[in-house]
Parts: C-alpha cells; sequence; structure tokens
C-alpha cells in the first residue's frame, strides 16, 4: 500500500487542511494531504500525532501552536517538490517532535519557537537529491525563555547534478539560561557532481548553556566498508547498504509506526536509482 | 559567590591598557581626506615607480564604487572617509643624517613596548623586527645577517625602490584590490609595511617580526605585507600591534598576502592587541583586515593567531589550497570584552588534490562584547581527498555578553570529508570551585582555567610569544567568572 | 588449502611481515601466537586482503587460486573468513538485513539457489543458538551498542551463517569474561569439520584448552620462529616468550 493510500485509511483522521484545535487524546494520528494553509492547535496537555503529506507541487503555510504540556509528534513527508514554510510555537513544557523526510526538490523552512519554560522540541529530518534537484531544509530554534530542550539531527544524501542544502540556527535570547541545545547536519554526497551546502549557526546571549552542533560531509566509513566486503558484499554493495543505514535511522524513528515500512521502501527505491 | 562575581567583573573592566600611552614625537601629516591627490601624494612621498601609482588609483576608483559590507555580526557606527589622516610620518630631528639612526624617543617607545630596535639587546638566536610606526616603517634589525643567507626583509617602501620587478609579481596576487571594501582602500593608500623574500631551499634561521605602532591621532593605519616563500623554504612569521588610549576610534585596514611555494612552509603568527576601547566602549581601533595566502603543491600555510585587542575586529585570516597535497591550518584565540566586538575566522578553499586544512577557534566572550567566529570550508570539483577538519569552542564569561558560530561547508566532490564540531559553555562552577579549595583565588582560577582553554591555539605560537600571549589572556580576564 | 610463501607486507613505510612460511590444510587447527607487534593481526588483514597493507613479496594460494590476486569480497564468498579482533559498528544498517546479503552473495558464488525468507529466518535461529546469541541482536543494527562479549560473539555467528572454508580468528578471546569465552570457544569448536580449517591467532593459551589446535607456531618480528604441537602453548604460558625470541631481537 503507497503511503497515500495508508493515510487515507482507517488508521488516520483525516483533514483538509485550514484551521483545527485538538482538545482531546486520540490515539489515531491526523493526516493531511497537500494542505497549502494549515493552522493547529494543541490543546493544553494534550497528545497527539500529525501526518502531513506532500504528494503534488505546492506551496504550504503552516502554523502550530502548542499549549502548556502539549505533546506534538509530526511526521512531514514530502514526495514533491513544494514550498513550505512550518511556524511552531511551543508553550511551558510543552513537547515537539518532528521527523521530516524530503525526497526530491523541495525547499522546507522551519521556525520553532520555545517561548515557555521548559519546552522541548526535536526535530530531525532526511533529505535525498538526485538528478537536478535542490534540498533546502532549513531549521530555526529560537530559545526565547530558560529551561528548554531542543535536538535535531538532519541528515542529506545528494546524487546526480544535485544540491543539498541544510540551513540551521539555534538562537538563545539573553537570559534563556540553561539552554540545552543541539543541532547536527551530516552529508553524504554520491557523484562527483553532486553539491552539498550546510551552515549549522549558533547566536549565543545567555551565558549559562549547553550549545553545540557539528556538521559532516562526507564520512563512509572505510572500516565498515572493509568489514562488510569481508563478508561477501561487493564495495558498491557497503557503500549502499551504508548509505540507507545512514538515512533509515531518521525514518525509523518516524514517530507513526505504520509509516516506517513504506518510507524506508521509498528511501530504498529512491537510493538504488541515485 | 555573586556579590562577588560583580566585584571581579567590575576589576577587569577598570583595569587599564597596559600600552595606552602615547609617545611625545613629531610627527609629518598630511591633511584630512581622500582623493586621487591625497593618493598621488602619498605615491610621490614614498617616491614610487608609476606602476604602483596607476595600481593604487585603479583601486581607489574601484573602491568609490563598492559600499562597506555589511553581512558580520558587528554594529559599526558610520565612518567618515574623508575624516581620516591617510599618511602619518614620525619626522627626523635634525642632527640625524644615517639612515640607520633613528629618534631617540622612538627608539624609548619601542623600548617601552618591549620591541629593541638595536640588535645586541636583542635575546640571543633572536628575533629580527621591522618596526612600523604609523605609516612608516622606522627600522628593520638584522637585516644583513638576513641577507647573508639571500633573505629579503625590509620596508614595503625599501621593498619597491630595491625589488620592484619581485613586488610588482606577486603584490596583489593573492588579495586583488577588487576582493572587498577594505582591501581596496588599502591598495589605494596603504604607505608602508613589510616585505618578505625567503629564498628557494633556505631555512630562515630567526623569527622575522613586525611590530605595528599606531601614534598619531587622527591617523588611520592600512600597512600591506608581502611574503614569499620559494620553493622549499621554510619561515616563521610574527606580528604584533598596540596604539594609545583615545577617545576616538581609529581605522585600522592592512592587507597580508603570503604566497607559499611549492614545498615551503609558511607560519604566521599574530598577537593583536590594538587599543580596545574604555569600559563604556569609548575609543579603541577598528581592525578591518585581509589576510590570506596561497599554497602551491606540497607547501603548507599555518595561522596563528591572539586577538584580545581593537573595538571592532573584521578578520578572517585565509588559505587558497591550490597546489595538489597543500596543506592550511587556522589556530585563534579571541577574547572580546567590555564593548568589543569580532567577527574573525578563516576560510579554506580547497582546490588541489589532497588538500587538508584544519581549524581550531577559542572564542572568549566576556562584558557586554560580542564574539562570532565565521568560516568557509569550500571544496572545488576538482579537489579529490579533501579533509578538514574544525573545532570551535566559545566561553562565555558573564551573561550580557554573546557568542556566535558561522560556519558554512560547501563541497562538490565526493570524495571530501569535512568535520566541524562547535560547543558552547561557560567556565564550569565545580572546576571553579575545585580550583578554590586548592587555594587559588578566583581570580588566578579563570586566568588559569581560561589559559587551559585556550591552550591548544597558544602552543602554536613561538616560545616568546606564547609567553606574552598568555600574560595578556590572563591580565585581560583574570577574574571573571560567569 | 590455504600456502602461504615467503609472504613479506608492509603498512606505510614499514615492513611488517619478513617472510612468513605456512601450510594449512583441510580439517587442521593452527593457532598462531606471538607477543604484542609481532605482526599478528597483519597477517590475518593481509589474508583478508585488507588494502591498508601491501604485500612487497612472496605468494597466497587459497584453493588454488592465487589469493593476492582476488580482492577482499571474493575472498569471502570464496570462504575465507576472518573474525575481527575489532568488530565494526554500522549504523543503521540490522544485523539481519547484512546478513541476507552476505549469505546470499556465498551462496551465488558456491552455485546454490538463494534461501527463501522462512528459511534464512530459520538458519538465523539455527546458527544463533550456537553461541547462545540473543535474538533481539539480530533486529538490532550491526553490532552498534553491542558488548564486547556480544560483538565477539557476533562474530563466530556470522561465521557459522556463512560455513567458510579457511576460519581466521584473529583475537577473539581478547576482552571475554570466562562464561563468553567457554561459549565463543565452544561454538568454533562445533562449527570445526574434517572439511574447513581454522587458524586462532592469541595472546593467550586459555582459548587453547578449548580450541585443541594440532599447531602452535610462535610469531616473533614478522617470521614465524617456532613451530609445535598444542604442548607448545602450555610453555609458552609457563615461560614466556624469552627463551625463544632472545636469538631473534634486532
Amino acid at each position: 500500500m503507497s503511503i497515500s493510500e495508508l493515510v487515507c485509511g482507517d488508521g488516520f483522521r483525516r483533514f483538509e487542511g485550514g484551521r483545527i484545535t485538538v482538545s482531546d487524546d486520540t490515539s489515531r494520528p491526523f493526516a493531511v494531504v497537500d494542505p497549502s494553509k494549515l493552522e493547529l492547535t494543541v490543546e493544553s496537555g494534550v497528545k497527539c500525532r500529525l501526518v502531513i503529506l506532500h504528494t503534488q507541487p505546492n506551496e504550504m503555510t503552516a502554523r502550530i501552536g502548542l499549549e502548556p504540556d502539549a505533546e506534538l509528534s509530526v511526521a512531514d513527508i514530502y514526495l514533491a517538490s513544494t514550498f513550505a514554510e512550518v511556524d511552531v510555537r511551543q508553550k511551558e513544557r510543552s513537547v515537539c517532535r518532528f521527523t521530516t523526510v524530503e525526497m526530491q526538490s523541495a525547499n522546507v523552512v522551519y521556525g520553532m519557537s520555545l517561548d515557555g519554560v521548559g519546552a522541548s522540541c526535536t526535530s530531525d529530518g532526511v533529505f535525498i537529491g538526485s538528478g537536478d534537484d535542490h534540498c533546502v531544509f532549513e531549521l530555526t530554534v529560537r530559545h526565547n525563555v530558560s529551561d528548554c530542550t531542543s535536538s535535531s539531527l538532519v541528515k542529506g544524501v545528494v546524487g546526480g547534478r544535485a544540491t543539498g542544502e541544510f540551513r540551521g540556527l539555534v538562537y538563545v535570547a539573553p537570559d534563556a539560561q540553561r539552554t540545552d541545545a543541539q543541532q547536527q547536519s551530516r552529508n553524504i554526497e554520491s557523484g562527483n557532481d553532486a553539491h552539498i551546502i550546510t551552515k549549522p549557526q549558533l547566536e549565543i546571549y545567555a551565558d549559562d548553556v549547553r550549545c553545540s552542533h557539528g556538521a559532516t560531509v562526507g564520512q563512509i566509513d572505510d572500516d565498515a566498508v572493509f568489514y562488510m566486503r569481508q563478508r561477501g558484499l561487493s564495495e558498491a554493495e557497503a557503500r549502499r547498504l551504508q548509505i540507507e543505514g545512514f538515512v533509515g535511522d531518521i525514518t525509523m524513528h518516524c514517530p507513526v509506526e505504520s509509516l516506517k515500512e513504506p518510507l524506508t521502501d521509498i528511501l530504498k527505491t529512491k537510493l538504488e536509482k541515485l | 559567590m555573586k556579590q562577588k562575581d560583580t566585584d571581579i567583573i567590575g576589576d577587569i573592566e577598570n583595569r587599564e591598557y597596559k600600552y595606552g600611552f602615547t609617545s611625545d614625537i613629531e610627527t609629518e601629516t598630511i591633511p584630512r581626506g581622500l582623493d586621487e591627490n591625497v593618493i598621488r601624494l602619498i605615491s610621490r612621498k614614498k617616491g614610487e615607480p608609476d606602476w604602483m601609482l596607476e595600481m593604487r588609483l585603479k583601486a581607489y576608483r574601484h573602491w568609490l564604487t563598492m559600499e562597506m559590507p555589511t553581512w558580520a555580526h558587528l554594529d559599526i557606527p558610520p565612518i567618515d572617509f574623508q575624516d581620516i589622516i591617510y599618511f602619518a610620518s614620525p619626522k627626523k630631528p635634525s642632527g640625524i643624517t644615517s639612515a640607520d639612526d633613528i629618534d631617540p624617543e622612538l627608539k624609548r617607545t619601542f623600548d617601552k613596548l618591549g620591541i629593541p630596535l638595536e640588535e645586541q639587546l636583542a635575546l640571543s638566536g633572536g628575533v629580527a623586527v621591522d618596526a612600523v610606526m604609523d605609516s612608516v616603517s622606522v627600522k628593520t634589525t638584522f637585516k644583513e645577517v638576513l641577507a647573508e643567507k639571500g633573505i629579503i626583509f625590509c620596508s614595503m617602501s625599501e621593498a619597491l625602490r630595491d625589488y620592484p620587478e619581485l613586488v610588482r609579481k606577486y603584490l596583489g596576487s593573492v588579495v586583488s584590490y577588487a576582493d572587498n571594501f577594505y582591501s581596496a582602500l588599502n591598495a589605494a593608500v596603504f604607505s608602508d609595511g613589510s616585505f618578505c623574500y625567503i629564498p628557494k631551499g633556505v631555512r630562515c634561521p630567526m623569527e622575522l617580526s613586525t611590530y605595528f605602532r599606531i601614534n598619531a591621532a587622527g591617523t588611520g593605519q592600512f600597512e600591506r605585507t608581502l611574503i614569499v616563500a620559494d620553493e622549499g623554504s621554510y619561515v616563521s612569521y610574527l606580528e604584533g600591534c598596540t596604539a594609545p588610549r583615545r577617545d576616538e576610534n581609529q581605522l585600522h585596514a592592512a592587507v597580508v598576502e603570503i604566497v607559499v611555494l611549492r614545498d615551503a612552509e609558511v607560519k604566521y603568527s599574530t598577537v593583536q592587541n590594538w587599543y580596545p576601547g574604555d569600559k563604556d566602549g569609548r575609543g579603541g581601533i577598528y581592525n578591518f583586515v585581509t589576510k590570506r595566502g596561497i599554497c602551491y603543491e606540497n607547501a603548507r600555510l599555518s595561522w596563528t593567531q591572539v586577538e584580545t585587542g581593537s573595538a571592532i575586529t573584521w578578520k578572517y585570516p585565509s588559505c587558497v589550497l591550490l597546489g595538489d597535497n597543500s596543506a592550511g591550518e587556522f589556530y585563534s584565540v579571541a577574547m572580546t570584552n567590555n564593548f568589543q566586538q569580532a567577527d574573525t575566522g578563516t576560510k579554506m578553499i580547497h582546490i588541489g588534490r589532497n588538500t587538508r586544512s584544519r581549524i581550531v577557534s577559542k572564542g572568549i566572550s566576556a562584558g557586554r562584547s560580542q564574539n562570532s567566529y565565521r568560516g568557509l570550508v569550500k571544496v572545488a570539483k576538482g579537489a579529490d581527498n579533501a579533509r578538514n577538519y574544525s573545532q570551535c569552542d566559545s566561553l562565555l564569561i558573564g551573561d550580557k555578553c554573546g557568542a556566535h558560530t558561522f560556519p558554512t561547508i560547501d563541497s562538490r566532490n565526493s570524495s571530501a570529508v569535512l568535520e566541524h564540531e562547535a560547543t558552547t559553555s561557560k567556565i564550569s562552577e565545580e572546576q571553579l570551585f575545585y580550583c578554590n579549595q586548592r587555594g587559588l583565588s578566583t581570580e588566578d582560577a579563570v586566568g588559569l582555567i581560561v589559559n587551559g582553554y585556550a591552550k591548544e591555539v597558544l602552543n602554536k605560537l613561538p616560545m616568546e610569544f606564547a609567553v606574552e600571549a598568555q600574560k595578556l589572556l590572563s591580565i585581560s580576564l583574570e577574574g571573571s567568572v560567569g | 588449502m590455504l600456502i602461504i610463501k615467503n609472504l613479506h607486507a608492509r603498512v606505510a613505510d614499514k615492513e611488517i611481515l619478513k617472510g612468513i612460511d605456512l601450510e594449512v590444510r583441510a580439517g587442521e587447527i593452527h593457532a598462531i601466537m606471538g607477543p604484542n607487534g609481532s605482526g599478528k593481526s597483519t597477517l590475518a588483514g593481509v589474508l583478508a586482503g585488507n588494502e591498508k597493507y601491501t604485500v612487497t613479496e612472496g605468494e597466497v594460494t587459497f584453493e588454488g587460486r592465487d589469493l593476492l590476486a582476488v580482492p577482499v569480497e571474493e575472498r569471502a564468498r570464496m570462504g575465507l573468513f576472518l573474525g575481527f579482533q575489532y568488530p565494526v559498528e554500522i549504523a543503521g544498517v540490522s544485523m539481519a538485513n547484512f546478513m541476507k546479503l552476505a549469505v546470499a552473495e556465498r551462496r551465488r558464488y558456491l552455485g546454490e539457489e538463494p534461501l527463501t525468507a522462512s528459511e534464512f529466518l530459520r538458519l538465523m535461529r539455527e546458527k544463533g543458538a550456537i553461541v547462545e546469541l540473543d535474538s533481539k541482536l539480530t533486529s538490532r543494527a550491526v553490532n552498534e551498542g553491542f558488548s564486547g562479549g556480544e560483538k565477539k560473539k557476533n562474530e563466530i555467528f556470522q561465521m557459522a551463517m556463512l560455513d567458510p572454508k579457511l576460519a581466521i580468528l584473529d583475537e577473539t578471546d581478547s576482552g571475554l569474561d570466562i562464561d563468553a569465552l567457554r561459549i565463543v570457544a565452544t561454538g568454533v569448536t562445533k562449527l570445526h569439520t574434517a572439511e574447513n580449517a581454522t587458524v586462532v591467532i592469541t595472546h593467550y593459551q586459555r582459548l587453547l584448552d578449548y580450541i585443541v589446535p594440532d599447531y602452535v607456531h610462535v610469531l616473533y618480528n614478522g617470521r614465524i620462529i617456532h613451530s609445535g604441537d598444542k604442548s607448545l602453548a602450555l610453555k609458552l604460558e609457563k615461560e614466556g616468550y624469552d627463551w625463544l625470541i632472545n636469538d631473534y631481537k634486532e
């Protein structure tokens, strides 16, 4: 079953975008396909999950608000080139988790604002570009108050003549003490016409903080390739498997269990064509 | 503890800038302002060849079309470029005729700065110094010793007179006048600086050093340094700078170009201690500097900088790794206090195959200062097997300052392995407590911790400089607690 | 099965192997012992085809083929297995997926039909039992987060899955507690048949209490300086290497 069919099925609560307020816990994830506008509020103490699926070229603006103690997990999946702006505002102790998958050219801009003490957000993502794709993943996390936590891990793989860009920023406002923020950008280029640009940035105005970021390009582990070849895998296979593992790590943490397998399959197919 | 912190921070804010004195030296200056006539005047005063004047005018005309860069994380007040004196030179008192004799007052100034202009006073195995006061080089030591090995070490003015072809071949070849706003300005009005040429296969037997001093009020300093290390040669080069305390801001816009030919190695170390302004942010030097080196096959260029001075620093010593197997390094400690602002880092441009680069940056922010690391690691398409490792750490002392990290990695080659890591933290209370418990004062403990934090970079400095840099860090920061 | 003649090899500019001669026949177990830095792991690496090492002289034939001309994966498919001293962690690649691919390659080389999914799962269970491998580990990423003991068990598990002609076990006993050592060594013994051969590289004789070698060789300074039967290992444990190596010190 394709992802589109899956999210239209009984396991999900379909809606058409627009404005929605979630005021009760629900085990079935919300699902929305190709919205152009989305305003979601998760009420105080409520837990929910959301799948945003992009299947055709589009533009989307999403505003998401988390009231105190709310918990939201989002799978944001780009199967088509989309310009997306996602703005998330979090109040006290709210928890937000994003898993983003960009399967081709897309320009995705996230702005996460931690506005309430004790809020936390995790934004993980993967982008894969082939052919002439241009994938952009922009992520700004604003620690506006004290005692918030954020972490992000974004992985990029580009082949063909594709370009992959990660632009990250962790901003820590004055007095946002005891901030714990991490941002990691990991990338692999496959083939000699691919292009990676990564800019992880830190802008920090408070002193009692633990902030770190990192970025890597390349880093196919030669020891692992040798290990796999020693078990009989060809070098190309060993490299492909490593890249698969590299990005599979993100989809494996997709908050919606039933999406993990179809996402992994799409990734595999895409990587085989890289 | 909190009360004590405040005391200590107050204490460092009030600390005196040790090199803030003014020397009473008669100075010849030209009127304020900049136009083509001023440029012709500078060129004429220096007795330059025509091609040099042409280069200056070309740069000036280009500069007129440019705007001050605003992309840095800096708050730069408007600068009136017509309100600056573009040339100032200490006058020789009557009676001094020989080129080797210098004004005793000038000598006293450099003695006070700890820079002996008399060779017999230099430490054994010593350091050859080119001393630059305001717009001119006043003395270069150990020239004869160096000449025996064929090494040329002199002021830029002398170089233009004595080795015009060599200068013409390389000047502007690494940093073009059109590179940026300040490099254009520098190319138009530069007055002096150092020139250094190490012949093929020669290991320079002593450290070469340029000491820059701004003395005259209202002047800008625009020096130009050119180092050419011919094939298989080696040189270690040091640069130091100070200026008097003044309430006005003074502009320093220098250009340093380094050409590292095949199999050669250059180490360039800077201890930058320009007057940083007072505790309320009045005065201080604007330090807008372009430094870049180009490495040919198997060549190696290593930048080490300890930046503690200047009101505003805008500086990115860079390496163009053009030749196969060439290597670039950048080691930096940048410390800002009070209202100082620094936006500094490096660019590593990998073009040749098997090129390697390494970046270690340690930022320390205190007071109300803003301290940014900005870096670019670029791998061109043909740069197979490029390797870079970057480590950028920031240390915050007090909750009114800022520490920022703006790296960019741009890779077009799939065999590149590039890694950047950065952390931001404050001095840990546990470390302080541990030191206190062993009987160290908080002041000493902070000095110790900061020096430990910066050690990886300080270790890269030549011995004499490392000691000076260590003292500088302790003096400026001793006692500050986050 | 394996014939090594006058093998010399270097890593970077340093010559490590300085003329190794060794023959291993089907059904045999050889132990290679020697002090640190004598070249034991280098020998294992050269035989497996690690490109870190450069062979400068000598020849190696395996199953009648010039082994040195064969790439790493081909050697593995021929049935040469290296048990790593430090098994490599591979993030995001599950053990099951990894083994599925490896077994498929080996079977294809042998001209056997690929296994069906259920046959493969049965094989995993069966072989996992040999080293008492926790079945949960096979759904995890390769070696990632495995304890030292688990990693070594996992090596022997993979050996069981791939059914090699020749297994070279590089310090398989290092970092194991006594229970894990027993399990790993018993596993190796169970896998030993008259058709295959095993070379164990070890520091300690204790492994040889479980895996009884037909021959014990002492490697020192890049050469095999002494060979004997299993009693040699016991003597080495009691008396150390000094009595042997004094004549060979540089």
